[in-house]
């Protein structure tokens, strides 16, 4: 099942940029700093705007530009119901400071999703206990510490069920003794059989847990392999130039 | 000689006193709620509404207060006989008006000063604009907002007194007739503290209210 297409003629960022991506499938996109990782995953979710191109969810038309003749744009409400297959986790979690954990996860489901309060609360804290922290239910993300914190942003956005689990950088911002926890987490999530694209530079995590390692720079896709072989036998330069700079 | 007589025109004073805040609260009340609106006005990707705010703001806040004030009163009704308003209305609308603009500003200054991340998380999660706005970007601002708030209100507070142009008695009109009528200049003097307890109570005032609400941070 397919779902993502991606053909993409974007000025300067992204330069026509095909990609798929199968149900169950874990993408990691790798590259160095500026080379368009983040642009991609954003460009999915909507967060950025594509200059040309398709993307498609599960075979529907999300976006398509410019829109050919023949064609209606689709409308916001088509639109809002594709992208909420989709859920984000950002590098600097994005947390809603003025809530606790559990309000922090039962917002979108309520508001968005007019769920209930009771089965929201429900939902939220068997996602709190996924995530490992069901004693934080009443914290403040003030009061959490970096991985805490990103834990509780993967549980946010796991409330609203999404098919595709998209991560931006997600132990970027932390501190190296916190980065495991975050890690094992969305491990854990991967062996349940979430798609997921994950933007990282934690080398040995997207060994581990991809199907496919895709390496970008300049904003293109350079190459893009099963983890052994990229790692291992990179075939252009400049995967291989980059690759150097995380060999022990 | 001088205290007792100063003592015989306190209560006109006290009148004055009331004067003055009936103004600053309904003033600063309307002004508020009109802000906000203006505010939200400025920030919507409607580009009438948007211009039109603008204007407004722009108006109201780049033409002195005590010309808006002389206007409503004495000019409106040189333009047409029927839009004669009588000096509290025509107070009230001058300093409602001019403090909207003001309140517009600080509010639209705490709504873009929220991380962007917010928006962008809400907007992940699949809230509407309106939704982002009305539980996750304005709950934050408006703890950020009372700093400014309180230097707007109790700005508002003594450019009440410009109200004396058009022979109010509010607590500065009262004080000048006082010191005129009487060659009582030294009346300035309790006139002024009693200025001065009335900003202090309103920082005291906001002082705690800003207490209360940083709560999280």
């Amino acid at each position: 099942m397919e779902n993502v297409n991606k053909s993409f003629g974007a000025l300067n960022v992204l330069k026509n940029i095909n990609l798929q991506i199968s149900q169950g499938e874990v993408v990691s996109v790798i590259g160095p700093s500026g080379s368009g990782k983040s642009t991609l995953l954003r460009s999915l979710i909507q967060l950025e705007e594509i200059t040309s191109g398709t993307i498609l969810i599960e075979n529907e038309v999300l976006i398509q530009k410019p829109v050919p003749p023949s064609k209606q744009p689709i409308s916001q409400q088509k639109r809002a119901q594709i992208l909420s297959k989709l859920g984000l986790v950002f590098q600097n979690f994005n947390l809603f400071p003025h809530m606790t954990s559990l309000e922090n996860i039962t917002e979108a489901p309520i508001t968005v999703k007019k769920i209930p309060l009771a089965q929201a609360i429900l939902t939220a804290e068997s996602l709190l206990e996924k995530v490992g922290l069901p004693d934080k239910r009443n914290e403040y993300p003030a009061r959490l510490s970096g991985g805490q914190k990103q834990r509780i942003a993967i549980a946010r956005a796991l409330a609203m069920n999404p098919k595709i689990m998209l991560f931006d950088e997600p132990t970027s911002a932390l501190d190296p003794e916190l980065v495991g926890e975050v890690l094992e987490t969305i491990l854990a999530l991967a062996k349940e059989g979430m798609t997921m694209a994950i933007v990282t530079h934690e080398m040995n995590f997207a060994k581990k847990i991809s199907n496919r390692i895709i390496f970008m720079d300049q904003g293109e896709i350079i190459e893009e392999a099963a983890p052994d072989e990229i790692f291992n036998k990179p075939k252009q330069e400049r995967t291989k130039a980059f690759l150097q700079n995380f060999l022990k | 000689m001088t205290l007792e007589n100063l003592v015989n025109f306190l209560p006109a004073l006290f009148d004055g006193l009331i004067v003055t805040l009936t103004l600053t609260l309904v003033s600063a009340f309307l002004g508020v709620i009109l802000g906000l609106f203006l505010a939200l006005g400025r920030l919507t990707k409607n580009k009438i509404t948007e211009k039109a705010c603008w204007l407004y703001i722009w108006v109201f806040r780049g033409t002195p207060l005590l010309m808006q004030i002389v206007f409503f009163y004495y000019a409106l009704p040189l333009l047409d006989n029927r839009l004669s308003l009588p000096k509290w209305p025509a107070a009230f609308l001058a300093l409602s008006l001019n403090a909207a603009a003001y309140f517009a500003e600080i509010f639209r200054g705490g709504i873009l000063s929220i991380d962007k991340g917010q928006f962008e998380a809400a907007t992940a999660l699949g809230l509407s604009y309106a939704q982002t706005m009305r539980k996750i970007i304005i709950p934050q601002a408006y703890r950020r907002l009372i700093p400014p708030m309180s230097n707007e209100f109790i700005a508002l507070s003594k450019d009440t007194s410009l109200v004396s142009a058009i022979g109010m008695t509010d607590l500065l009109y009262a004080t000048t007739q006082i010191s005129n009528n009487n060659m009582l200049p030294i009346i300035f003097i309790p006139s002024a503290i009693l200025y001065l307890v009335l900003t202090t109570l309103f920082t005291f005032v906001f002082e705690k209210i800003e207490k209360k609400y940083s709560a999280y941070e």
